[in-house]
């Protein structure tokens, strides 16, 4: 069990670095999303299955989708202008 | 500013911050050591006196549901907040149909796209509303089970297009689930207060551990939760996405006005 918990620690920490190191927008998006899940799995092997639930949905579904839908309005008026 | 000033911020900084730190990391319990009093009292007492065995429910929805009321009436407000910003800069007059650039190429979708999606988003809006069911049964709840439901919402979009998910999604609908959702939640915590009981005191009969009906008004508050939630993340959807389709100002008509 401890191993678990220890590998989903450094799961966490690669996600989040890669989320802080990554320059591109798009690609920050996606790499929130993956922290998402990692973090989900982080709760999961912690025995709080509700927090990893609202994690799941929250910060790799709905988060990173309106930050994308964000994106791609503020894409499509620059093109406009 | 220069990087050597950060850099002498950032170390002063780190002479400030890690001794306090290691201080409040030192006082902790050690990880994985055994529950705290409070959790221990929960799992002891609450089984037997509210019939639930998801005690994070039990705690969010009956001993500090007032907490969860509060919680529920800003997510309400934040996105009621972010939906009359964003149509506001639309008009009201264009909530009911789907904005369109014009010129803009629309992706087909393949046969099987559209099924997969069709059966996914038919089973995950399934699980949501069993899981806002079932928050004190099982893990979820209200909040997670709306968010479920509301994710369902994005698979039909995927598999359909957007045109056909707007004349399937309807916005005044969402409305309803989202303000309905949240004003059953305050009937819940209100009817108490009015027989004289105290706030989101669980009036009803507690039913059978295990059983879909356990927790008396706690299933209530859980259900009503979920509608909201899913109405709130349905609602957040439909405006942003609205947002990268809409024409521009000058291409409209404006001779209504």
């Amino acid at each position: 069990m401890s191993w678990l918990i220890g590998g989903a620690m450094v799961l966490a920490a690669i996600a989040g670095l890669a989320v802080v190191l990554s320059r591109d927008p798009s690609r920050q998006i996606y790499a929130l999303a993956a922290n998402g899940i990692v973090l989900t799995l982080l709760f999961f092997v912690l025995q709080a299955p509700d927090v990893a639930l609202s994690e799941l949905a929250v910060n790799t579904v709905i988060t990173p989708l309106l930050f994308l839908v964000t994106l791609a309005a503020a894409r499509i008026n620059k093109a406009r202008q | 500013m220069t990087t050597p000033w950060r850099l002498a911020l950032f170390v002063l900084a780190l002479i400030v911050l890690v001794p306090a730190v290691w201080h409040v990391a030192l006082a902790l319990p050690a990880f994985g050591a055994p529950t705290e009093q409070y959790g221990a009292a929960v799992n002891a007492l609450l089984t037997a006196t509210r019939h639930v065995t998801n005690m994070v429910a039990a705690v969010n929805f009956d001993v500090r549901g007032f907490d969860t009321l509060g919680e529920e009436s800003m997510l309400v407000c934040a996105v009621t907040g972010a939906v009359v910003l964003l149509r506001g800069t639309r008009g009201e007059s264009m909530t009911d149909r789907a904005g369109k650039i014009p010129g803009r190429a629309v992706a087909p979708r393949t046969d099987a796209t559209v099924l997969v999606c069709r059966i996914a988003a038919t089973l995950t809006l399934l699980f949501g509303v069993y899981m806002a069911l079932h928050g004190t049964v099982t893990p979820g709840g209200g909040f997670q089970g709306g968010a479920i439901a509301g994710s369902s919402l994005m698979l039909l979009y995927l598999g359909e297009g957007y045109e056909s998910w707007r004349r399937m999604v309807r916005s005044p609908a969402l409305d309803v689930l989202e303000g309905g959702g949240a004003f059953v939640f305050v009937g819940a915590a209100a009817v108490p207060l009015m027989l004289g009981y105290a706030l989101l005191q669980n009036v009803l009969p507690f039913g059978t551990p295990k059983d879909l009906y356990s927790g008396g008004l706690m299933v209530v508050a859980n259900f009503a939760v979920g509608v909201s939630v899913a109405g709130s993340f349905g609602l957040l959807l439909l405006e942003f996405m609205e947002e990268t389709r809409s024409p521009d100002s000058e291409s409209m008509p404006d001779e209504e006005d």
